[in-house]
């Protein structure tokens, strides 16, 4: 009896080694509306008050009663979008494929922790949702790892949703095609990149792919519009690449010393990136110059700038939470807990600058104009 | 070395003797696991540059990758599971050896005295007690870190490329730029992902199903025949139905890649146990266990 009970003790500790060796595959999802925020961290989506700091719901999937050998666990790591109709689409990253939207606002006490009811979903994507949706005039487009983007009506009112369109980004016979950014618009035309080494443009009256460029590099982060009218977008070649919106004809900009991961973040002529290599650089379009040097606040930065006022704040993955001058002089604005890692972009709402946190005590931490927590959220 | 005419040493129970080879075997073993727990993402880093060399070698199919990789982790260990089998088999052969069996039931009673007899026993035969052990226990560290590595090799997910990225640069070996994104479809499955497929609208897990079944036929076709009263026999039947529940449950959860690991490595190992004589194909009949 006593060689069974160690027997099965012996299996139950291999698998939960086995369960344990790989660790977080994904970094946590920010957003922000109104007052409130909201965090996709690990298997939940939680809407904090960003007045009381209170947590007014949380999201977890449908639980989708029984399903044989269903048992992947949910991932929320895309950041919720929320629409002008007030519903906040929230994406599922598990092999589900989930899309949701709930209502924010009518939210109910299931179980002691308030749900919000969803609205409508939809399921028909084949890949990964990585990518958090854009909507344009009452169409919402959301970028699957499947190559394809999926083109929902948002006033058809029905609650499972079927994609109206359905736009192939990726070559035909590709199948490594990958959609991990969110797109952007000029009006007329979609700008999306593509992990396998693109970018593209899609007509948005006839939903056709009006150019795609293929490049060197895969293409993580996704496009931004420069002052100057371009488009730029920086990939794993350690490049910065510029775009006419109109024709796709491109040319590198810059060189950079490490991968770009994080979109480039524009404010007037000038354009904010890092690359993983853990350097920030300013750029000016206008001059096609850099305005000062890269700098190298500590760690490798997969995340965006955030422009705030005068400085520029950068996540870094050693936890830390850089201030840059307009001259590129750096300073130590925040330091997470140790061994926490900062990989998500900072948001700023309300006059607070919310950081999300992988491998902390806490999710999320709320900083005021200098830096300092005000509060932090650890999931409760 | 005793000396009866000293009443000290001639009351002291005789202390085993030590083989100086095998105790060197196992202190190395040890020193090996150590090393390899200590250094843990070194090995994952190792195995994922491996893993990312075939992938390129065979035109960047990930699932032969796989396979392929499985195959050469076999062949490295071929040495380390054929001395595991000799170190089973005469464990095995043991139970049902005359003096083997005499001393149990001579001194059942005074467990020291037993232990000194089994010593002795062990090597007067030469068999190492932990022969079966130790070369399983020094796969374990190929083992976890495989499982990371094929998932950060895989990246389906932001932090598995920044992670493989790491473990490619650690290395230096490979454009890593040009690799990303990694072509994870095998037969139509993503790596990547837990497999499933819909059949009459139920989505069955086939890989982790084969998984199960192939550790089922893997751990039956291997067992030795049991004898009366054989403790290791019935352990050894227990985990043949725990390993296969256990790979099954973990296949389904994880990323199909490794599925296909464990598929080949249980195809593998059949193999090598029928190259070695030592498949007991009377295991998979019903009542095929007398021999």
């Amino acid at each position: 009896m006593q060689k069974k009970k160690s027997i099965i003790l012996f299996v139950l500790l291999f698998a939960l080694v086995l369960s344990g060796c790989t660790g977080a595959v994904a970094w946590p999802g920010l957003s922000t509306s109104g007052d409130v925020a909201y965090l996709a961290h690990t298997s939940t989506v939680y809407a904090v008050d960003l007045k009381t700091h209170n947590l007014l719901w949380s999201f977890s999937g449908e639980k989708a009663g029984f399903t044989l050998f269903n048992t992947n666990p949910d991932m929320f790591i895309v950041p919720p979008v929320t629409m002008t109709d007030g519903l906040v689409v929230i994406a599922n990253a598990n092999n589900r494929h989930m899309l949701y939207a709930v209502d924010p606002k009518n939210f109910s006490a299931i179980d002691k922790a308030p749900t919000p009811a969803v609205r409508w979903k939809f399921n028909q994507a084949k890949g990964l949702w990585i990518a958090p949706p854009l909507e344009i005039d009452g169409l919402l487009f959301a970028p699957n790892s499947d190559g394809k983007i999926y083109v929902l009506d948002l006033n058809d009112g029905m609650p499972e949703k079927q994609a109206v369109r359905t736009i192939e980004v990726s070559q035909p016979g590709k199948n490594e095609s990958r959609l991990w950014a969110q797109p952007i618009t000029d009006g007329e035309r979609l700008f999306i990149t593509s992990l396998d080494k693109a970018v593209a443009a899609v007509d948005l009256s006839t939903y056709e792919v009006l150019w795609r460029v293929d490049l060197n590099g895969a293409v993580p982060g996704g496009v931004a519009l420069g002052g100057d009218g371009a488009l730029y977008a920086g990939s794993l070649a350690k490049k910065l690449e510029r775009f006419d919106p109109l024709t796709g004809a491109h040319q590198t900009a810059l060189e950079t010393k490490g991968w770009i991961w994080g979109t480039p973040v524009a404010d007037g002529d000038n354009l904010y990136f890092a690359d993983v290599d853990g350097y920030v650089y300013s750029y000016n379009t206008a001059e096609q110059r850099l305005n000062w040097e890269p700098v190298r606040p500590d760690a490798s930065i997969t995340a965006s700038p955030l422009v705030v006022g005068d400085q520029i704040l950068i996540a870094t993955e050693s936890g830390g939470i850089y201030s840059i001058s307009a001259d590129g002089k750096v300073s130590l604005w925040f330091q997470g807990k140790e061994k926490s890692k900062a990989y998500t972009t900072p948001v700023f709402a309300e006059g607070l600058t919310l950081v999300a946190y992988l491998d902390s005590d806490y999710y999320l931490v709320a900083l005021d104009q200098n830096g300092k927590a005000v509060w932090t959220f650890s999931g409760k | 070395m005793k000396n009866p005419s000293n009443p000290t040493q001639a009351q002291r129970p005789e202390l085993p003797q030590v083989n100086p080879r095998e105790t060197l075997k196992t202190l190395a073993v040890i020193a090996v696991l150590v090393l390899a727990f200590m250094n843990f993402s070194s090995v994952i880093d190792l195995l994922v540059n491996i893993l990312i060399l075939i992938y390129q070698f065979v035109g960047h199919n990930f699932g032969i990758a796989i396979i392929l990789l499985t195959a050469l982790i076999r062949l490295a260990t071929w040495p380390l599971n054929a001395q595991q089998m000799k170190g089973a088999k005469a464990m095995q052969d043991l139970q049902t050896d005359k003096e083997w069996m005499a001393i149990q039931k001579k001194y059942a009673k005074d467990r020291e005295k037993l232990a000194q007899e089994q010593m002795r026993i062990y090597r007067e035969r030469g068999i190492n007690v932990f022969g079966s052990c130790l070369p399983m226990l020094i796969q374990f560290p190929i083992l976890f870190a495989l499982i990371p590595a094929i998932t950060y090799a895989i990246g389906s997910y932001p932090l598995s490329i920044l992670k493989l990225s790491k473990s490619l640069a650690a290395f230096g070996l490979q454009d890593v730029a040009a690799l990303i994104p990694l072509n994870s479809k095998f037969l139509g499955i993503d790596m990547g992902l837990p497999e499933r497929t819909l059949i009459f609208g139920v989505s069955v897990p086939i890989l982790a199903l084969i998984v199960g079944l192939t550790t089922f036929i893997q751990t039956k076709l291997t067992m030795p025949p049991a004898n009366p009263g054989d403790q290791s026999a019935a352990t050894g039947k227990m985990m043949g139905y725990y390993m296969p529940i256990m790979l099954f449950m973990f296949s389904i959860n994880y990323a199909s890649g490794l599925s296909v690991y464990f598929v080949i490595s249980n195809v593998l190992s059949i193999v090598q146990y029928a190259m070695m004589g030592k498949v007991n194909w009377r295991n998979l009949l019903p009542g095929g266990k007398k021999t």
